[in-house]
């Protein structure tokens, strides 16, 4: 019988800490970046100018329904040699996370902003609101509303997917297990409590998040 | 920037790109099969009247789509053969993290689709005389299924690039063979631009098919 003993982890704790912490930093910097590049290819495929519909379409494509982990091997491995430059696993895996939740975002987003009804734009365009006045005070308000719980859906699963970057060498909470495991012997227990930190800090995530949502729902308007 | 791309290495291993891709084929297989059929079995334990069933089943979708998946693939390599007397290869523990993974995505999948079926089925199929099984085996899941497809398919592409993360516990798939002739040829950037198109032509045109699906499925109801 296997006899569990965690004190060696828990001796260890400060070292999962700092792989928590840039977890969470890889998370937000992704986050904050794939929000901005979403918005810009969602604008770009709605757009009526071809040069920019299509190549955002098919970025859009690409990064959805390529595999995450080979995306990261590209921009790790393959971008350095196209662009002679040094690349990080930092700079790497922010990129990819950037554009590849930027590419989920931007269908959302697209999605949210073709479900408000035709009537309101021509209501806005008859008080004699310009399209982007339009698109940002009476659109954009009420689509991020509807949009709201995919987004957050999506920014969840952008969290678990960072876990990749432990496989190029980034000391994410991952990586830090792999480490504290081969150098505690003891990969049951770090295994297991990293499945807990995981498993504790999504779910206070997504249970924010519905209690945003229904707060939402509740609100008669939403403005940002 | 005037770097000249240089795919004939890549073309010259195309035997191990082959193995590789036998090796992602027969990973997705069995993960699919498992995962979808998994799945409908803990969608049918969350509506079970047994409350331990009920439970253990929220409890499963809760743990397993609130952690990562690699996360899970590396718990069941590395820690899970300490307390079960097997052997855990690179294949076993890439089948159990990502199946239970998909099941529980699925699971959630199946049970927004048995409940979108109107109640007054259950009643109208009581009424006749069938069984609790009978109206889910004939009446609610024939419908509940047709509505879910696009939903289902979407998640077998999923479960098709997660098998990508198999290599991190070097079982030999496309992804895996990929990192082999990156190393032994120095030639990354073509290697997993190849790798990638590879994914890209085999999932387009089963993204495409969904959307058709979705808008089908939207026009017909």
């Amino acid at each position: 019988m296997y006899e569990w003993d965690f004190s060696p982890v828990l001796a260890e704790g400060g070292f999962l800490l700092v792989g928590f912490r840039n977890t969470l930093v890889l998370t937000a910097t992704a986050l904050s970046g794939g929000l901005v590049v979403g918005l810009l290819l969602a604008f770009a495929r709605l757009s009526h100018r071809r040069w920019l519909k299509v190549p955002a379409g098919i970025v859009i494509e690409v990064f959805r329904t390529t595999p995450p982990l080979v995306q990261l091997f590209w921009f790790y491995f393959g971008l350095p040699i196209v662009l002679s430059i040094e690349m990080t696993p930092f700079l790497a895996a922010s990129l990819t996370f950037m554009i590849q939740s930027g590419a989920f975002f931007a269908e959302i987003f697209r999605a949210g902003i073709v479900s408000i009804e035709r009537g309101q734009w021509e209501a806005a365009n008859a008080i004699g609101m310009t399209y982007n006045q339009c698109m940002r005070r009476v659109i954009l308000p009420q689509a991020v509303k509807r949009m709201f719980p995919s987004m957050m859906e999506r920014s969840i699963e952008l969290m678990k997917t960072t876990t990749l970057v432990a496989t190029v060498s980034y000391a994410d909470l991952l990586f830090q297990a792999n480490e504290l495991a081969q150098k505690t012997f003891r990969p049951l227990e770090v295994f297991t409590v990293v499945a807990l930190i995981y498993f504790v800090s999504i779910s206070f995530i997504s249970f924010i998040a519905s209690r945003m949502e229904r707060r939402f729902a509740k609100s008669g308007e939403f403005t940002p | 920037m005037n770097y000249i791309w240089n795919f004939q290495d890549v073309f010259d291993n195309w035997w191990a790109l082959a193995i590789g891709a036998a090796g992602t084929l027969r990973l997705f297989v069995v993960c699919l099969v498992l995962g979808m059929g998994l799945g409908l079995i803990i969608a049918l334990g969350k509506r079970s009247r047994n409350r331990p069933v009920r439970w253990l089943s929220t409890a499963f979708v809760e743990f397993f789509r609130n952690t990562p998946v690699l996360v899970q693939i590396l718990w069941f390599y590395y820690a899970l053969p300490i307390i079960a007397p097997i052997e855990i290869g690179p294949f076993l523990a890439a089948i159990l993290g990502i199946s239970l993974n998909s099941a529980a995505y699925s699971a959630e999948i199946y049970r927004g689709g048995i409940q979108s079926i109107e109640p007054g089925q259950w009643e109208a199929a009581r009424a006749i005389g069938m069984s609790g099984l009978q109206t889910l085996r004939r009446v609610i899941l024939p419908q509940a299924i047709r509505r879910i497809i696009p939903a289902l398919t979407n998640r077998g592409v999923e479960i098709f690039k997660m098998t990508t993360l198999a290599s991190v516990v070097a079982y030999v798939e496309l992804l895996q063979q990929g990192k082999l002739i990156a190393s032994l040829n120095y030639n990354p950037l073509e290697v997993y631009t190849v790798i990638a198109a590879i994914f890209l032509i085999i999932l387009y045109p089963i993204v495409r098919l969904t959307y058709a699906l979705e808008r089908h499925l939207a026009r017909s109801d």
